[in-house]
């Protein structure tokens, strides 16, 4: 039996960050991950994270990834890959599938930090090949270079559906619709808005009523729910696809501090059965922690703080820290999770309806139904204000925690405050350069800008653009509105993908002047009539 | 199909092209990608058919979780093709129940799948 000062069972953000902060007070740390590459979820978020600097706002979730493991391999942390984790016992033992070998571990201290498993939902045909998990399109695109489908429809309209769409037209796929049993979209209103404005519909009140095909998937119809989630007759609609992804929720993975006699709680916001833990992540066995999504389902800026929290607190129960030491670190931590742990997505928000933001604007129904803003809605918000000449237009209606359009303009026309959650506001005063840092920052591509007095009868628009081909300056092309129809004649004026944008690219489109608060997105081609 | 590039990825880590077979037929994939990934790319949907009712299954997690993507490589059923590595010269068969005896701990679920 080979025995650490800790040992941490999953290398996804969680585990990874309290392996760091254990090691870099002194402790003697291994990592087992059942996966050939560490890293958790994080390898397969391909977009800008949202959050403030603190929590890594604005860099790719694989970025973040790549950032951990360097910080894991400076602090001596060993990280074991292709080694699941299938015992663990109330001492602290530990029984370690590698190959068909199985070993045995002990540590002083465990953290449990094995992540979620995705939840599923049955209909007609499910089993049928090309009905996938969204988790395993993410992992055939995004780390293998396969396209999981030509054409493919989305149920769960959560962020992991919203960004899961978005990965999918990148990655050069077709998405038919997204579709969900609840009434309104469950994710952040700014991921919704990007996929409506390249023209996928939604489908709210409605679920799969079967997978079509005999022997893998050719097509699905779906039909609308009453109240009580049966199918309204008569309201069924079929598409043709070849694959059907389903981002239907996670729940967390926590079998292994089950199987530990850990005291366990069912907790229907936290997504499933977990441990009950105190505030630093401990469970009811001394020793033993739990951190990340598998002590409820959350996001991974959140299990790095937790997984931060969990390995100081292993450091104080060896020794390593003094009350003290841990005291200010703690603090410290805490300040920056309660920070991301406020506004309408707030876990004590979930399944409330809000009406109104913290500022009294009220929310879109549309954007909830549709995912997008109508035109007069849009001046309701803060970030949406009348300017002469070019200046930021942000589309961000809803309290969720992210500043970095903020930081990012460094002519100070973006304000957030001290609250990462307020809406982002235009200031009227401040001169904007239109040197697009915003526009490229933001998480939630929802900023443009917009020139009103471009060319006499012309405005220009700047939208965020992450697809390929890149159009080309002197393109001609069309302009779609915020729900991907097609709007009117554009011209490329302007193409910028600078290092400091990190692959987003900013087109500058030129349409006519009374389109300027409507073009939101560029398609290449000629429009008919 | 294969994302040849990728906006936010960027072209591909190149990997050496190798042959393997897929019931008897000659295909070719990357070396050292998961043998369904392979498969996919080259249109393959199926890997096996379930022992009671005969029903077709395919890649369903990606990340070696369901067991729906098992075939039988080398000889060897049960193979989780999703995260077994491809190599040159394998042999890939379309695995219908559980046609050999697993020496491997994994087992098959039929999960009322
Ligand atoms: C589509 C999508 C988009 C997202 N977008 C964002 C976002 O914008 N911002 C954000 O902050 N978060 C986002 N998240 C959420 C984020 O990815 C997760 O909350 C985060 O990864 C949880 O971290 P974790 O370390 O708890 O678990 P994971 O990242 O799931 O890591 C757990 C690891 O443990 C391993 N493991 C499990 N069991 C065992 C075992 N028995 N033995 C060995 N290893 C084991 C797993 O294989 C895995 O590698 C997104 C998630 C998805 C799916
Ligand atoms: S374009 Fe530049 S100057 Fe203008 S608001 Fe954005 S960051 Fe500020
Ligand atoms: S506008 Fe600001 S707060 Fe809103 S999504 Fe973009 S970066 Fe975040
Ligand atoms: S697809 Fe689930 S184990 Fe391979």
């Amino acid at each position: 039996m080979i025995r650490y000062d800790l040992i941490v069972i999953g290398a996804g953000p969680a585990g990874l960050s309290a392996a760091i902060e254990a090691a870099r007070s002194g402790l003697q740390v291994i990592v087992f991950d059942e996966n050939a590459k560490p890293g958790g979820q994080l390898f397969k978020q391909i977009h800008k994270f949202f959050g403030s600097k603190e929590h890594k706002a604005k860099i790719r979730g694989f970025q973040i990834g790549s950032e951990l493991l360097e910080e894991a391999a400076q602090a001596g942390v060993e990280v074991v890959l292709n080694a699941s984790v299938i015992g663990l016992y109330l001492d602290k033992e530990i029984t370690v599938r590698i190959e068909n070998r199985l070993l045995h571990y002990k540590g002083d201290t465990v953290i449990v930090a094995t992540g979620a498993s995705e939840t599923m939902v049955t209909f007609d045909g499910w089993t049928l090949p090309g009905v996938i998990g969204a988790g395993a399109a993410q992992t055939m695109m995004n780390l293998h270079s396969v396209q999981p489908g030509k054409r493919i429809l989305m149920l769960g309209s959560g962020n992991v559906g919203l960004v899961v769409s978005f990965q999918l037209l990148q990655a050069g796929c077709e998405v038919a619709a997204i579709v969900d049993a609840a009434p309104r979209i469950g994710g952040y209103g700014v991921h919704a808005a990007k996929v409506a404005r390249c023209g996928v519909p939604f489908f709210l009140s409605h679920t799969i009523l079967r997978a079509e095909g005999d022997d893998w998937v050719t097509g699905v119809t779906i039909g609308q729910v009453d109240g009580n989630w049966n199918t309204i007759e008569g309201t069924e609609k079929h598409f043709d696809v070849d694959a059907i992804c389903l981002a239907v929720g996670l729940s967390p993975m926590s079998q292994l501090l089950q199987m530990a006699g850990c005291e366990m709680e069912e907790h229907p916001k936290f997504g499933g059965i977990v441990p009950i833990c105190d505030p630093y992540g401990e469970t009811s066995i001394p020793g033993l922690f739990a951190a990340g999504d598998v002590s409820g389902i959350e996001e991974a800026s959140s299990a790095m703080i937790e997984g931060r929290i969990a390995g100081a607190a292993a450091a104080l129960r060896l020794g390593y820290f003094s009350e003290n030491e841990f005291a200010l670190r703690v603090a410290e931590l805490e300040r920056a999770l309660s920070s991301l742990r406020q506004g309408m997505f707030a876990p004590e928000n979930k399944g409330k309806k809000l009406s109104v933001t913290e500022e009294g604007c009220p929310v879109s129904e549309h954007l909830l139904g549709t995912g997008f803003l109508t035109e007069d809605e849009i001046f309701r918000y803060p970030g949406v204000k009348k300017i002469k000449g070019i200046h930021p237009v942000i589309e961000c209606s809803q309290n969720i925690p992210c500043n970095p359009c903020q930081d990012a303009c460094s002519r100070k026309c973006i304000k957030v405050g001290e609250r990462i959650t307020s809406l982002p506001v235009v200031d009227e005063e401040a001169v904007c350069s239109g040197c697009g840092m915003c526009v490229a920052a933001c998480s939630g591509q929802c900023i443009f800008l917009v020139d009103e007095e471009f060319e006499e009868d012309y405005a220009a628009v700047v939208i965020p653009y992450e697809f390929l081909p890149l159009p080309r300056a002197g393109e001609k092309g069309i302009a779609l509105d915020r729900s991907g129809k097609e709007l009117c004649h554009a011209e490329v004026v302007a193409v910028k993908s600078l290092t400091a944008f990190d692959k987003t690219s900013l087109l500058t489109i030129k349409v006519s002047k009374e389109m300027s608060m409507r073009a939101r997105f560029y398609k290449k081609g000629v429009r008919v009539g | 199909m294969r994302i040849s590039e990728h906006p936010i990825l960027g072209i591909p880590e190149q990997k050496e092209e190798v042959e393997f077979t897929y019931d008897g037929n000659v295909m070719k994939g990357l070396e050292g990608e998961p043998v369904a990934a392979a498969l996919k790319a080259a249109g393959v949907t199926i890997h096996r058919y379930t022992s009671r009712h005969h029903s077709p299954r395919g890649i369903f997690c990606a990340i070696g979780r369901c067991t729906d993507c098992v075939m039988v490589v080398d000889g060897m059923p049960n193979v989780r093709t999703c995260v077994t590595p491809l190599a040159a010269g394998m042999d890939v068969r379309t695995q219908y129940g559980v046609s050999v005896k697993a020496e491997i701990v994994y087992e098959i679920e039929e999960k009322g799948r």
